[in-house]
């Protein structure tokens, strides 16, 4: 199975913080709003729905459908010159349709929109780690190339 | 509150387009302004606001007003963003012409985008946004990429096709072919198309804008004063901005529509007028999908018919909507957003030569229409009398 292309570290900020730090941990964990129950990512002190600050950290599995990818051909930036041409994904949690994740891919063969998929952890470099998912299955009949 | 009909466009000017001016963005700046000024027969001294859009790559107002020798500038704008407010910057300048702020107010975008400061991010640092932790590490940071991913889901849930992609950009090299401004004017077909480098499937190079050195300028007046002027005054109908949710904001699970869709009604609502009355639209094409989602979302054609509508011919020059007469920023140049508004004021007064659309008499302007920052912004100008 093929290994995405991890260039860059991300850089955490004082809301995201406690997602990195999951994720380290092998976890995958969103902010669940106390209040009215939506699942709030990126990470945020307040709920865009009810204006609630409370929340907790949920652990999830992090499946999902593939939501759109693209595969990049041209090197935008000196790290990536090696690694071209490589897949990422759009991901669309299964627990609620507003959250869409950019993510690596985990297979040898295209995405196909629709799919689903399931989430791994996977090292990037400087000890990152960074939320990465492959699919549950063979392709589905249409699209497939 | 309106602001239709109370504003008019008095001058246009513009640099000419190139991959390397050689000058400074300050220089391209003044040289685009006084060609506004000039264009409208208006002294120098009668300027007293400036305001302009930038991403840390141009030349602020200040600097522009002190190399201008503008003692007190009555009205300044300098916005940090990208194409999703270049109109609007020019919808708050009307405002402030409105209310008497200032009375000649000139929107400005002046950017090395070749020679210096590529949009790309090639060989720049990464975007400070909150979102760049999540994409730049599986190496995604770029406009042509999240434009891309935008297209990918449009064609898989429309069957919008790679070859109605190619279409936007032959329609637009084939009118860039009658406009001397543009940089590219060789005509292209489909297998010309299909032949260009791929750059992020499902984008070919050809579904990219161009990457450019200029500089427009936008002069604004009071209705009542752009008389007295040298051209013909256009009339800001009507502006409008707004949208701002992103895959950032858990608050839009459908990429294939955009803030378009909640800003339109309010913007045709201002300008007393509906997608059937305008004559031709100038339609932010920083890629080819950007103009296929677009007129769905501004109505001309029904949601996911975009390429199809393409197809048939509706936005060539003869067409029933014909769509950016000059090339757009895949052919005549980038100059992010203003070239559009350029081009609209030259339709509307009859200067577009070989490309003059026959009664040209409202216009539709647009800006990016939100993919990266949420919001996005727009213009219906119209012939006066």
């Amino acid at each position: 199975m093929s290994r995405p292309f991890l260039p860059f570290s991300p850089t955490p900020d004082r809301d995201s913080r406690p997602w990195w730090d999951a994720l380290a941990a092998g976890e995958f964990r969103l902010q669940r709003c106390d209040a009215c129950g939506a699942y709030r990512w990126p990470a945020r002190e307040i709920c865009n729905r009810c204006r609630s600050f409370e929340a907790a950290w949920e652990t999830l599995d992090g499946a999902g459908t593939v939501a759109s990818w693209i595969r990049t051909h041209q090197a935008f930036a000196p790290p990536l010159r090696e690694a071209v041409p490589y897949v990422v994904a759009q991901i669309r949690l299964d627990v609620q349709e507003d959250l869409l994740l950019i993510g690596g891919w985990l297979a040898d063969r295209d995405p196909v929109s629709g799919e689903a998929v399931a989430l791994e952890i996977v090292s990037g470099p400087d000890g990152a780690h960074l939320p990465c998912w492959r699919p549950t299955g063979p392709p589905a009949e249409s699209g497939a190339a | 509150m309106s602001l239709r009909d109370g504003v008019a466009i008095a001058g246009i000017g513009c640099t000419p387009y190139s991959k390397d001016s050689g000058v400074s963005t300050l220089t391209l700046a003044t040289r685009a302004i006084m060609a506004a000024l000039d264009d409208a027969g208006l002294s120098p001294d009668a300027l007293d606001g400036l305001a302009t859009h930038r991403v840390g790559d141009s030349v602020l107002p200040a600097v522009v007003a002190q190399a201008l020798g503008i003692r007190d500038l009555r009205y300044f704008s300098d916005q940090f963003g990208g194409g999703s407010i270049s109109h609007a910057v020019i919808g708050q300048a009307a405002l402030a012409v409105d209310a008497g702020l200032a009375d000649y107010v000139v929107c400005y975008r002046a950017l090395n985008a070749r020679s210096e400061f590529r949009m790309g991010g090639t060989g720049r640092p990464l975007v400070d946004a909150v979102e760049t932790q999540y994409q730049a590490p599986y190496g995604y940071f770029v406009p042509p990429q999240q434009f891309a991913m935008a297209a990918r889901a449009h064609m898989d849930r429309y069957g919008t096709t790679e070859a109605q992609l190619g279409r936007v950009a032959i329609e637009q090299r084939a009118n860039a072919s009658k406009n001397e401004r543009a940089m590219m004017r060789t005509p292209i077909d489909l297998e010309a198309y299909f032949a260009s480098r791929p750059v992020v499937e499902p984008f070919r190079l050809f579904d990219c804008c161009l990457e450019t050195d200029g500089a427009v300028a936008i002069l604004l007046t009071t209705a009542e004063r752009a008389k007295d002027l040298a051209k013909p005054p256009v009339s800001i109908r009507g502006a409008a901005w707004g949208g701002g949710q992103t895959l950032y904001s858990s608050q839009k699970a459908d990429t294939t529509t955009t803030a378009v869709t909640d800003m339109a009604p309010r913007l045709f609502e201002m300008a007393g007028v509906g997608p059937a009355d305008i004559d031709l639209a100038q339609i932010y094409d920083c890629f080819t999908y950007s103009v296929i989602v677009q007129l769905e979302d501004y109505g001309f054609c029904a949601k996911g018919e975009g390429g199809p509508f393409v197809e048939s011919g509706a936005t060539r020059i003869g067409g029933s909507i014909p769509v950016n007469t000059h090339g757009g920023f895949l052919s005549e140049g980038y100059v992010h957003g203003l070239n559009h508004v350029y081009e609209c004021v030259s339709q509307l007064r009859g200067e577009a030569g070989e490309r003059q659309v026959d009664g040209a008499e409202i216009g539709l302007s647009t800006s990016q229409p939100g993919y990266i920052s949420g919001n996005t912004s727009a213009l219906i100008l119209g012939r006066c009398g």
